[in-house]
């Protein structure tokens, strides 16, 4: 099953390689679209082409007056903003001030929202472990440009996961790896990397949780590095995003493995 | 009173109590963790107004020799505990976390007791109230504490009659029974909207002008049960809500924020600011403190507020030190408001419809006359 899904994600990260991915700095517009609740659009003019984009399904949503780094991948999604839509894509918001700008919906709808499918259930709700065999696996937190808030609706998710792999598998090591974009990259006319201590603070971030979680400190191994190779995954637009992220390991007790 | 140094026989002296309902709350400066150890804070404090002279007091004030901060705030009420404590999920979305469990307890942590979240359990609030309001005076006898949670966890409490709806659990699920036999923690939403006790009212006829008058009261009620849930406006520079990833606007409801069932609590820790107590949203108080908060230059400023922050309350932010975190106040629960005017932790909502216009001049929510009515109808009766 693994293997299936392996598969799937590599063709679609092939189908993304030819697919067209943008990177750019912008300020970013609000349209005032109503389909119920979170349904309102996020735009984001290229400044170098003028292409409008629709980059509504970003994880972390834009602040207005604030800029961004849009990073994503055309995608075929119906036109309901009024730009051409990303997806996958990141908003990452920016330090800098620009003009708040919001706009009415013009006839575009928006899009209703739908709480996520793997949504983390309510706390009385019984976990069912993950079946066996049970062999060393990875699992992907990401993060936006130079942050190491742990993302709602995405990080508790992949956490909850690695806790229970690592429940089932008895786990005999946790490996927690912090990743930063420690070379520069270049969008916009503008340069952007990251600290060696923004991968530190990122690997804590989740080495906290996964205590908190339940994992014992013994079995958490931490490290951060200034450099990585890309992962793939279906929600990460470019390589350069893939970068900012934390890497769970969970390693099965010998028996298992 | 406003401040121990005052004279206490003199009304003037009492005057946030009698004219507001506030209690004064003392915070350590800076402020400590639940060890004891200081939280070097990402802000300095000044004092720009003191009415109450207990900011600037050489006893209790802030350069005194245990330095604290006043702030005045309204008791919130001591039932429905278990919806006080209840976490519904282990994540905290608005810091990034998953929620911490209590040493003593092991119970997971939901933060969302007292206004600034400062105590973890209802154990940690009663000795901490017995210290601070009691004014006891060492360790706090135990087996007390014991009784007086136990005491506060036997108690719910919700309107059972209107004057004019009549009993609020004919026909409809109104009253403190359900609250009792209800589980603590749900989310509303989808085919469960908060406040539905009042949904089998909708649409109720009635019968002679006595029972016209009652109907239509019902009928009102559970319209502002529904445009609670379904009023859909623009929530924007809230700290504790857009900043989470929901982006600055975000198009929601009020139930996006009191959305746990049966008490219009955040089923997250639900610290947020609405602008109540900071500027440029709080509404002017004179008798209140003003303090001036600048975050320090290698601190990451307010996102909404930039580094300086005029505040009557720093909330959230006297028990992290975090900018991010100034003017937060814990979402309270909305059971009983009929009977514990004014609202908000400062009391600058003195009616219901006061506290109805803060929000739709906050987020320019443009309501109509019938809906604030019908908003407050359902507010007097839970």
């Amino acid at each position: 099953m693994r293997l299936f899904k392996l598969l799937i994600v590599s063709i679609v990260l092939s189908a993304n390689a030819w697919a067209e991915t943008v990177t750019f700095v912008t300020c970013p517009i609000y349209r005032d679209t109503d389909s119920g609740r979170k349904s309102g659009c996020w735009l984001a003019d290229d400044p170098a082409t003028q292409i409008r984009y629709d980059v509504s399904a970003a994880p972390m949503k834009p602040l207005l007056g604030k800029k961004i780094l849009v990073e994503g991948v055309v995608s075929d999604d119906s036109n309901a903003c009024g730009g051409t839509p990303l997806r996958p894509v990141r908003t990452s918001i920016l330090d800098q001030a620009c003009e708040a700008v919001m706009i009415p919906a013009e006839g575009f709808a928006g899009r209703r929202f739908a709480v996520p499918s793997d949504a983390q259930r309510p706390t009385w709700e019984a976990r069912q472990l993950p079946p066996p065999p049970y062999i060393t696996t990875e699992f992907h937190i990401f993060f936006n440009h130079d942050s190491d808030f742990l993302v709602y609706q995405h990080a508790e998710i992949v956490m909850e996961k690695a806790l229970l792999y690592a429940k089932a598998s008895h786990a005999r090591e946790v490996q927690v790896i912090g990743y930063a974009v420690t070379k520069p990259v270049t969008a916009s006319g503008e340069r952007f990397k990251e600290s060696i201590v923004l991968a530190r603070s990122r690997a804590e971030a989740v080495r906290l949780s996964l205590n908190r979680l339940g994992i014992e400190p013994a079995q958490l191994k931490v490290s951060w590095k200034a450099s990585g190779q890309p992962v793939e995954s279906p929600m990460i637009p470019t390589a350069t995003a893939s970068l900012r992220r934390v890497t769970i390991r969970v390693i099965p007790a010998a028996s298992q493995r | 009173s406003n401040c121990p140094t005052l004279p206490q026989a003199e009304e003037q002296s009492h005057s946030l109590l009698l004219n507001r309902g506030l209690i004064r709350v003392a915070r350590p400066w800076p402020p400590r963790d639940s060890t004891g150890k200081i939280i070097e804070p990402q802000f300095t404090i000044e004092v720009v107004r003191d009415p109450t002279t207990c900011n600037l007091d050489k006893t209790y004030g802030i350069h005194s020799k245990t330095p604290m901060v006043s702030v005045y705030r309204r008791p919130r009420p001591a039932t429905n505990t278990k919806y006080l404590t209840a976490a519904g999920f282990n994540f905290d979305p608005k810091n990034g976390f998953p929620l911490p469990r209590d040493s003593e307890t092991g119970e997971l942590i939901n933060g969302n007791i007292t206004a600034d979240a400062r105590v973890p359990t209802l154990f940690a609030q009663t000795r901490d109230a017995m210290r601070s309001h009691l004014q006891t005076q060492g360790i706090a006898d135990e087996a007390a504490v014991k009784d007086i949670v136990k005491f506060m966890e036997g108690l719910y409490t919700a309107q059972q009659v209107d004057q004019a709806a009549g009993a609020l659990n004919d026909g409809a699920n109104g009253g403190p029974a359900t609250l009792r036999d209800m589980r603590e923690g749900d989310l509303q939403g989808g085919p469960t909207p908060i406040w539905m006790e009042y949904y089998p009212w909708l649409n109720i006829k009635g019968g002679g002008i006595d029972n016209n008058a009652q109907a239509e009261r019902r009928r009102s009620i559970a319209r502002g049960a529904e445009i609670f849930s379904k009023r859909m406006f623009l929530i924007d520079d809230s700290m504790g809500i857009n900043n989470m990833g929901f982006g600055s606007p975000v198009r929601n409801g009020c139930a996006f924020c009191h959305n746990m069932q049966h008490t219009g609590m955040d089923v997250a820790p639900g610290q947020v600011d609405l602008g109540t107590t900071n500027s440029p949203h709080a509404d002017p108080a004179p008798d209140l403190p003003l303090f001036k908060l600048t975050c320090k230059p290698d601190m990451p400023p307010h996102p909404f507020l930039g580094r300086v922050i005029y505040t009557q309350d720093p909330g959230y932010a006297l028990t992290t030190g975090k900018c991010a975190d100034i003017g937060k106040i814990t979402i309270q629960q909305m059971r009983g408001l009929a009977a514990r005017a004014p609202y908000f932790s400062n009391g600058s909502a003195k009616t219901l419809r006061d506290l109805v216009d803060f929000y739709d001049r906050r987020y320019h929510m443009n309501l109509s006359p019938q809906e604030k009515q019908d908003l407050i109808n359902l507010m007097g009766v839970l």
